[in-house]
């Protein structure tokens, strides 16, 4: 009786853990379609207002959620404190301190730092035009994200289901 | 936000080597008019009219081009495409209504100025906010405790936006000569008021309405339907738009505070829009500042006539 409990237990957890990749899967998906809204909304607060970065994050971090709210928050304050001589070293430093907990595959990280390098840098039509190329390849991933998901979580909850079978076997 | 010293708003726009300098060097940051940059030469600044190169009595310090770039980014508070306007005209003026001059080279499109770049000079001209200065000049441009239309004709750099801001704090908040009314101000270049997230630096008096780096034209037809001022002021007027809506202004039953930049009263009627109003007569005070003795010095006050009610 209990060796039957037991499996029961060996099998509903490994099912579980399979469903939890998947769920984290989807959820990793969703964190790059919200960061892709306030790329947008950067963007937008940019052209619309013409208003300088400051403003502009001060103005973004009030619109959207945590953490991504702290970030623009602590964006606007240091750029304001003006002790930093490159804007990048700023945007980069705050991505790696505020953004730490959406877990970010490196490949996305260097994405988003790249877009620090060309904000406020250029003239108002150039700068408009390399946040589209910016959002167009966020876009590009976000796909990529999007196309390999369903297949994955297939995966996952297969893997999780037989991987507890395996176990089942095994210790019996 | 809250108003920021002016030593602050100075020292965040300079590169931090040179922050260091003016720092140590400044102690009275009230006593300074202007710090210039130029890639390669010395350090200078003016303070009580005097040309000085940092630091006083050492080696003289060299701009280097990095402490132009880094200036540049702090002044534009790393967002150069949200001055693009400005730079079109040589100047932007940063928090505090302190106005920056640059030259470099210039990019051109269409036959107009589209930017500049290559920054190689940078000059800081810090706005004064001298509480009084306007003092002995109300009670010749008042009649019945009411404002007159009065035009302020100066050279630059002899303190003319210094006075009118005086003017307008002492005319919307009230006093002896003048019943405190509703003053609407067109900031075009943010210098009157030094607006930051359109709060106002500068003390303007508790009935002023600001609009704040909007063009004089349209700001003044926008705060005549819209806010109802008793007096408007505005700052460097230049174009024939701005002196068509001066008059329109005029029209309209407010009395117009302007500034235009001149040597002498007939300097400023022979200006092809402005010297029909005066030859009209549409302007009751005329006030001819110099940069004699000292900055915002009256060397003469006009009625419409062009009679001498003041002279130095």
């Amino acid at each position: 009786m209990q060796r039957v409990v037991g499996s029961i237990l060996i099998i509903i957890a490994t099912t579980g853990a399979g469903y939890m990749y998947g769920a984290e899967l989807s959820r990793y998906l969703e964190k790059m379609r919200y960061l892709r809204y306030v790329a947008g909304l950067i963007r937008g607060e940019m052209e619309y207002t013409c208003a300088p970065l400051p403003e502009v994050f001060r103005e973004t971090g009030r619109r959207v959620k945590e953490p991504y709210a702290s970030w623009l928050r602590h964006l606007a304050e240091e750029t304001d404190r003006r002790e930093e001589s490159a804007f990048a070293r700023i945007w980069n430093r705050s991505i790696d301190r505020d953004l730490k907990e959406l877990g970010m595959k490196s490949e996305h990280s260097i994405l988003l730092k790249e877009m620090g390098t060309f904000l406020g840098q250029i003239d108002r039509e150039t700068s408009d035009r390399s946040m589209q190329l910016y959002m167009n390849r966020m876009d590009l991933e976000i796909e990529k994200l999007r196309e390999g998901l369903a297949s994955r979580k297939k995966i996952g909850n297969c893997l999780g289901v037989m991987g507890g079978i395996f176990l089942v076997v095994v210790l019996l | 936000m809250e108003r920021q010293d002016r030593r602050s708003q100075i020292l965040k726009i300079l590169a931090r080597s040179v922050r260091k300098i003016i720092d140590e060097e400044v102690p009275d940051i009230g006593k300074l008019q202007e710090i210039r940059m130029r890639t390669g030469q010395p350090l200078r600044i003016t303070k009580e009219s005097r040309d000085i190169s940092l630091p006083e009595g050492a080696e003289e310090h060299i701009v280097t081009k990095e402490e132009l770039r880094e200036t540049m980014e702090y002044i534009s508070r790393y967002s150069l495409y949200a001055y693009e306007n400005e730079m079109r005209q040589g100047f932007l003026t940063v928090e505090g209504g302190h106005r920056v001059g640059v030259a470099g080279k210039v990019i051109m499109e269409k036959e107009k100025v589209k930017n500049i770049q290559y920054i190689s000079s940078v000059n800081i001209r810090v706005s004064h906010e001298v509480i009084g200065c306007a003092d002995t000049l109300l009670p010749y441009i008042t009649k019945n405790r009411q404002v007159c239309h009065t035009l302020i004709i100066s050279p630059p750099g002899c303190g003319k936006t210094t006075l009118i801001r005086d003017l307008i704090r002492q005319i919307s908040d009230g006093n002896t000569y003048v019943k405190g009314c509703s003053v609407g101000v067109v900031d075009e270049r943010s210098e009157l008021g030094g607006c930051c997230l359109g709060i106002a630096q500068n003390h303007l008096g508790t009935r002023t309405d600001i609009l704040d780096c909007c063009p004089k034209a349209d700001g003044m037809i926008m705060l005549i339907r819209s806010m109802a001022p008793q007096v408007i002021a505005v700052d460097e007027i230049g174009t024939r738009e701005d002196i068509h809506a001066v008059e329109y202004a005029m029209q309209c039953g407010c009395k117009l505070i302007a500034s235009v930049h001149g040597l002498d009263m007939e300097e400023a009627s022979r200006k092809p829009v402005l010297g029909e109003l005066i030859r009209r007569r549409m302007f009751e005070r005329y006030v001819v500042l110099g940069n004699g003795k000292h900055p915002g010095e009256i060397r003469g006050i006009y009625d419409e006539r062009g009679r001498v009610l003041c002279k130095e």
